[in-house]
């Protein structure tokens, strides 16, 4: 963990430089860019709005925001994790030209998915005031959840970025991994609306774990019990060593496997 | 600060010749159960030793797959060795294709920033030479044009004139001036002389024999990954030639 930090540091030229790059390249330089990639997630909203709010009469209170939230913690995930996986398949050129480490372009895709995430959460707080919720003092610790989550997702990016050179299709197999985990994780149900030998699997899955913090800070201004956020630590901190020392296993010999 | 700008110890390199490559997941596991042995192992270099000194221009020789690529990419920490190990003093600045890793789809200026920054130059130091790479390079109107855009001479002379900002201690060049055009040449040629007067070296690799012994102080003959022979420029290019004449015969005529 340590190890990580400290390299992070000296290289954050280099992630800065990446991160910005990433964000010019996908979005042409345009501000147009920007903004049909917010209109996606967008989109997303009304139709799930008017299916589960209409058709099923689901009763969450505050299902706007709830359902906006829970998409976007889920974009986060989403984004970064796509960004890694193609981040060293990309740069086949510059990795066999020039040396630089190759933690590097799948650490970038974090910083550029955390990006679009601040600007998706700024859009959650304009929907707030339309709406004119008032959230409980309780999100200001929101960040909190989004760090843990970045540092987990940096511990899935890191493997991913060098599977994927070595296996072509773990670009699928992620596809559907993500496919899977939008419908698992609660983002447009109460996780208690399900039954309770499927909350007992999936209770363990980190994302949900994550989420329901969330939820709490956001919208219920209660803490998360104390074993949601020690369970989350712990699996936070397993994914990131577990993540580490793969990618330290691999990335070795990529050049040669190019 | 001693002599010696690049030291390398007995050193070799291996790679795997698939026939088949496992390049999925699902290929890995039935190849599991089925243990054919399905490569061969290509001995890109073997044993291969040699000094080079400070404000040295150093030339590297061979046929095509003789290793010199492969020696270079070790040089430049792109890949590491199997065996043996790799000295280097001061920072090493690779010109191993058209352009040093461009993006194809970020501008002449923006890449200049890259590229620097991979090498641990920071924005704010670069960004004041940006005006002089450009200008050195030729590409005024250009600057601010995508690399995609770019043919290979104009990618050439934008990675060596920002190479040369950098400011490198030991610079590797891939036969890079080929697609240069002869003015271009000869600026290259000048900056080079320039460079190596600082104490700075250079290693080259070409197929121009004239270059070679007009420019390099000794030369490397690379030959299926051995060291054939290390010397004087005149003497070794010589041996080159001579080498590729008596066995030209083995080469099927088309």
């Amino acid at each position: 963990m340590r190890q990580i930090i400290h390299e992070m540091w000296n290289m954050r030229n280099m992630i800065f430089n990446f991160a910005i790059s990433d964000i010019k390249i996908r979005y042409k330089s345009s501000v147009l860019g920007i903004i049909w990639s917010l209109l996606e997630p967008l989109l997303l909203l009304g139709v799930l709005f008017f299916v589960f709010s209409t058709l099923f009469k689901f009763e969450i209170p505050n299902f706007p925001i709830y359902l906006l939230l829970g998409l976007i913690t889920w974009n986060f995930f989403k984004n970064s994790t796509n960004f890694a996986l193609s981040s060293l398949v990309n740069r086949k050129s510059l990795l066999t030209q020039i040396y630089f480490p190759k933690s590097i372009p799948a650490i970038s895709a974090c910083l550029s998915a955390s990006i679009m995430l601040i600007i998706e959460l700024g859009i959650l707080g304009v929907f707030m005031i339309i709406l004119g919720y008032t959230p409980p003092i309780t999100i200001l610790l929101l960040p909190l959840v989004f760090l843990m989550m970045l540092a987990m997702i940096i511990g899935i990016s890191l493997p991913l970025s060098v599977l994927n050179v070595k296996y072509r299709d773990v670009e699928f197999i992620w596809g559907v991994v993500i496919q899977a985990g939008f419908f698992v994780t609660p983002i447009f149900y109460r996780f208690d609306m399900l039954p309770e030998y499927i909350q007992n699997i999936f209770q363990f899955l980190p994302t949900v774990q994550l989420l329901t913090m969330a939820h709490h800070l956001t919208l219920y201004g209660t803490f998360p019990s104390d074993n949601t956020i020690i369970y989350s630590i712990f699996m936070t901190l397993i994914i990131l060593g577990v993540g580490y020392s793969i990618f330290r296993k691999l990335q070795a010999r990529i050049v040669e496997e190019l | 600060m001693s002599e010696i700008s690049i030291s390398v110890h007995n050193v070799s390199k291996n790679f795997k010749l698939f026939h088949e490559k496992h390049n999925t997941i699902y290929e890995s596991f039935s190849g599991f159960f089925n243990r054919a042995k399905n490569y061969e192992t290509l001995k890109a270099l073997d044993d291969v030793s040699f000094d080079v000194k400070r404000g040295e221009m150093f030339g590297i020789i061979g046929k095509n797959g003789g290793g010199k690529t492969t020696l270079l990419r070790l040089l430049s920490r792109i890949m590491k060795p199997d065996k043996g190990h790799i000295h280097t003093n001061g920072k090493v600045i690779p010109l191993l294709a058209l352009g040093l890793g461009f993006h194809p789809e970020l501008t002449a200026t923006t890449n200049i920033i890259q590229s620097s920054v991979l090498f641990g130059i920071g924005k704010k130091e670069i960004t004041p030479k940006i005006d002089k790479i450009i200008q050195f390079a030729g590409l005024k109107k250009f600057a601010d044009t995508k690399i995609k855009n770019f043919s290979a001479g104009m990618q050439m002379r934008l990675a060596f004139a920002t190479a040369m900002q950098v400011k490198p201690d030991i610079l590797v060049l891939d036969e890079v001036f080929a697609v240069g055009d002869l003015d271009f040449q000869e600026k290259c040629y000048d900056a080079i002389m320039s460079f190596k007067k600082q104490g700075k070296s250079i290693i080259y690799v070409s197929h121009n024999m004239d270059a070679i012994r007009t420019h390099c102080d000794r030369v490397l003959f690379l030959n299926k990954g051995k060291v054939e022979s290390i010397g004087e420029a005149n003497k070794v290019t010589k041996l080159y030639e001579d080498f590729s004449k008596s066995h030209s015969g083995e080469q099927v005529n088309i």
